[in-house]
């Protein structure tokens, strides 16, 4: 039941906050780099960074969610065991393939 | 038409015949997406920097500015489909379904229109 109010919260969050998110990003870019500097102003201030590995959270449960949708809908992983172990695997890979592009982005890129 | 209880609400009412296409277009735009944003933040980690000029210099070319408009249609398309189920599950008063549905569709349709129109300016203008 997790996986399942997860995938739509991390789906709503992305499509009112991420899309917003795009939208700024895309028309400050095509307005000029003075609408792009306040951009850039917000993205980096702390609450732009929660905000932004926030969306790459919920980017990342949000696909896994989704594979494993793909995956009962061809009518596999129906089993009690094979089903519970993936509804509990999703979030947790979710979680450590943000920190791992998260730590690459900070530590390894600078 | 119907007794009050809710088989007798629907019966005979037939389907909408949406249900189908709804399910196949969430999933084909969910396949592009995955591709689309997989693509999308790649390049954003392989960006030397995030400077006006670095960024702009990448998205106007067609090798970024086609996936990009590809990606916001995938995007904007798939968030549609899944905000409208949302609304349907929990909002039951038939007028505020329809604000709210034809709300959805403004704003989809509009954000979409705009984020594209601004892709399409960097790439056809050179960096602005």
């Amino acid at each position: 039941m997790l996986v399942s109010i997860l995938h739509r919260a991390t789906g709503d969050g992305m499509a009112l906050v991420g899309l917003g998110l795009l939208v700024w990003w895309l028309g400050a870019l095509a307005s000029g780099p003075a609408a792009y500097e306040t951009f850039l102003w917000a993205a980096d201030s702390w609450v732009g960074m929660v905000v932004l590995i926030g969306l790459t959270w919920a980017f990342f449960t949000h696909m896994m969610s989704g594979l494993r949708h793909f995956v009962l809908d061809v009518g596999a992983g129906y089993e009690l065991d094979t089903n519970r172990m993936w509804s509990i695997a999703c979030p947790i890979i979710a979680i450590v393939l943000t920190v791992a592009l998260w730590a690459y982005i900070l530590l390894v890129k600078g | 038409m119907g007794n009050g209880t809710s088989i007798g609400k629907v019966r005979g009412l037939g389907s909408a015949h949406h249900g189908a296409h709804h399910w196949l277009v969430a999933r084909t735009t969910a396949i592009s997406n995955l591709l689309l944003m997989v693509w999308f933040i790649v390049s954003l980690v392989m960006l030397s920097d995030y400077s006006y000029a670095s960024v702009t210099g990448w998205l106007s070319q067609p090798i970024a500015a086609v996936p990009m408009i590809l990606l916001i249609f995938s995007l904007f398309y798939h968030a549609r489909l899944g905000l409208q189920v949302v609304i349907e599950d929990y909002v039951h008063e038939s007028g505020s379904k329809f604000a709210l549905l034809s709300a959805l569709n403004l704003a989809a349709i509009g954000g979409g229109a705009f984020a594209i129109f601004s892709v399409a300016r960097l790439a056809l203008t050179g960096a602005a």
